[in-house]
């Protein structure tokens, strides 16, 4: 899931783990940025790094990059944990705030490596969503593990983003999703990201989510009778009497409703028109502040799209 | 909800915050990403030149494009730009002042850094040419936030400008930003570069290979040339540490001084306004002048007008029969369809807005904070005329 903050990609992300799961989907989410959003949203408190459960059949982790660095090192090359690794580990911490790409290659391949984990003798997980960073960083998150080939010139990690960069340029594993809102600079974001996607990376786009879309449409005809309501203060009167309320604050909101339909519409248009996938419309919620009530309205709408 | 909200009439006065920031050098807008921090800190640099006859410069670092292309800074502009009176009189603002911007770009702050604290021509060759550099702008974490910062604090000594509006990077978190001025001497210079690039004729292996796994897992892991690379990078490096930290120091003292003005921008989305919160208690923290918290986009008070919704309830559930007292009101036949519409569209906005007014009467909880509200524009701000209407709100004056 990728896209601006403020985009409600969290919310996107945890309502697609709802649907999957209850068609019996075993799901894992990732939240890459660690902030806890993600686990708050699927009604759970902050996690760490073990993929622990939050819903039925949804499992969830925070991305944390020294673990994913132990946990690397114990997996091929038998360090025990935190032994012997203090120089290292700080070796790691410069590497992790400096070395292009060091802390994206272990997101990458924490990602990868969850995608081959095995349970018994099936694949752990059905579904994977991992919900990006909201600073639009996703694309060189997901060039990394390419950046690192051409970085390294040999070694183990030679081989592991070889493994990577497979799992992430076929279109049958991964899918790049990008959210965006009805409004002029989401949606040219969101084209831009498609864009740039396909031309920079081996990643397929897989869909385009237009989040808060405004559910009703309202012409200037239906407009109009609240219009003709405050165009004399005896007509504002009368009809305050009849409604019971002031009809300018009824127009204030009517057309305000207008103005949100009709963004909705013509950016819903720009998309469809621009971008390779399909591009949902996911209706406005007054969505309260809690958030997997959210998710579960948004995955609600997700589960039967509007025509 | 306050009173005013509630009976559906304007809502309450709010602060002047042209006023009360009127005796700042530096003012910076942050907040989430997607809440309108560029148009806020643009809005507020236009308020204070028609306020006062003095040289602003509004610095942003990541414009929508038609809103840049409004202040005249294209996608290529990286040098401020006087923008023209006669084009702010075009937008309904009478200037006593003048208006430039400008757009921080990054990468080439990053050269800056570089250029400025190497210690040399060569060493700043090799920097600038090793791969590592090439990516480091993107990789490192808070680098950007560090790179505003900086520019910021150029512009304020250069003494060109009487007040700098900043804009600054969406970060991961509030505090990336607030640390970034630490993180980067801590970067440049902390213990581990010294270990990192302990000198050594023998070479830079050789000294540690005996005493820790660690090289030679390395070695392993990313090859021995990277490591060279990456060692003779680390040494380069280490030559900026003086310089660096010694700025970074002075842009620290100059965020925590009363020159400077720290302005929270959100929005009422969940997400955004918890993290807004957040920043709140840590500028106070850190002993930043935190001066205002701005609601951006708020829905216009008369959708929370306990009457309006009772009307708009009553023409969603009795739609025929609401629809005959205002065809006899108007004079004209007004349909059921047209009424129920109405009334629910007006239901939906009114159902978030109600939610949005809690939040920001919570948010009173933040001690005497002053709050701005600015409504949400009648069409999207994208230009200057726009920016023009929304200094009202940001003057306190009632939406």
């Amino acid at each position: 899931m990728a896209g601006k903050g403020g985009t409600g990609k969290t919310t996107l992300a945890a309502a697609l783990a709802l649907v999957a799961a209850r068609r019996g989907k075993r799901v894992l989410c990732i939240e890459v940025d660690a902030k806890g959003d993600l686990p708050r949203t699927l009604g759970s408190t902050p996690l760490g790094f073990e993929p622990r459960v939050v819903q039925p059949h949804i499992s969830c982790l925070s991305f944390n990059a020294e673990e994913a660095l132990a946990e690397y090192l114990k997996l091929y090359f038998k360090v025990p944990r935190f032994a012997r690794l203090t120089p290292l580990a700080r070796v790691f911490d410069f590497a992790a705030s400096g070395v292009p790409g060091a802390k994206d290659v272990l997101v990458i391949g924490k990602i990868a490596f969850e995608e081959k984990r095995l349970e018994g003798s099936r694949h752990a997980w059905d579904l994977i969503i991992v919900d990006t960073e909201a600073t639009g960083h996703v694309l060189p998150q997901l060039n990394a593990a390419r950046a690192m080939m051409e970085l390294v010139k040999g070694g183990i990690i030679l081989g592991q983003v070889r493994w990577i960069d497979q799992i992430l340029s076929d279109p049958q594993r991964t899918l790049l999703t990008i959210c965006a809102l009805p409004e002029d600079m989401p949606v040219t974001e969101a084209i831009e990201l498609h864009d740039r996607a396909l031309a920079e990376t081996r990643i397929a786009v897989g869909a385009c989510f237009l989040n808060r879309c405004f559910p009703l449409t309202i012409t200037a005809r239906q407009l109009r009778p609240l219009e003709l309501a405050v165009t004399s203060a005896a007509r504002r009167r009368t009809v305050s009497a009849a409604l019971r309320a002031d009809p300018q604050a009824l127009l204030v909101g009517a057309r305000l409703g207008q103005r949100l339909g009709t963004a909705t519409q013509v950016h819903l248009r720009r998309l469809r028109a621009h971008m390779s996938c399909p591009v949902l419309e996911i209706p406005m919620r007054a969505g309260s502040r809690e958030g997997l009530a959210t998710a579960r309205m948004v995955a609600a709408s997700l589960a039967e799209p509007t025509t | 909800m306050s009173a005013g909200a509630a009976r559906g009439t304007a809502r309450a006065a709010g602060p002047d915050l042209v006023e009360l920031l009127s005796d700042r050098e530096l003012i910076v807008c942050c907040g989430s990403g997607g809440v309108g921090k560029t148009t806020v800190s643009a809005t507020l640099a236009l308020a204070m030149v028609q306020a006062y006859d003095i040289r602003v410069i509004v610095l942003t670092v990541d414009p929508a494009r038609r809103l840049a292309s409004a202040l005249g800074i294209g996608a290529m502009g990286v040098d401020p730009v006087v923008v023209p009176q006669a084009r702010l009189r075009r937008a309904g603002i009478r200037p006593r002042g003048e208006l430039v911007a400008a757009m921080l770009d990054t990468k080439s702050s990053w050269d800056r850094l570089v250029e400025r604290h190497a210690p040399s021509r060569l060493s700043m060759e090799r920097i600038l040419s090793n791969p590592f550099y090439a990516s480091i702008s993107d990789a490192f974490v808070g680098g950007n936030e560090y790179m505003a910062m900086e520019e910021l604090y150029e512009l304020h000594q250069g003494r060109e400008y009487d007040l700098v509006v900043v804009d600054t990077p969406p970060s991961r978190s509030a505090l990336d930003f607030l640390e970034a001025p630490r993180r980067m001497s801590d970067f440049v210079g902390g213990r581990l570069l010294s270990w990192l690039a302990r000198p050594s004729r023998a070479g830079w292996r050789a000294v540690n290979v005996a005493a820790t796994p660690f090289v030679r897992i390395a070695d392993r892991l990313l090859g021995s040339e990277v490591l060279a690379e990456l060692a003779e990078f680390v040494r380069e490096l280490q030559g900026m540490y003086a310089g660096v930290q010694a700025q970074a120091r002075e842009v620290d003292r100059l965020l925590r001084s009363p020159a400077a003005g720290f302005v929270v921008v959100t929005t009422l989305e969940p997400q955004p306004f918890e993290e807004a919160e957040f920043f709140c208690t840590k500028l106070r923290e850190y002993g930043m002048p935190l001066q205002a918290f701005v609601v951006n986009r708020m829905l216009p008070a008369e959708l929370v007008d306990p009457a309006a919704a009772a009307a708009a309830t009553a023409m969603v559930e009795h739609d025929r029969e609401r629809a005959a007292a205002l065809s006899t009101a108007l004079g004209e036949r007004v349909g059921a369809q047209t009424v129920h519409r109405l009334g629910e569209a007006w239901l939906t906005l009114h159902r978030l807005a109600v939610l949005h007014e809690r939040q920001v009467a919570r948010l009173r909880g933040l001690d005497d904070l002053p709050v701005a509200r600015l409504a949400l524009a009648e069409h999207e701000v994208v230009d200057l005329e726009g920016l023009a209407q929304l200094i009202a709100g940001l003057r306190g004056r009632a939406t």
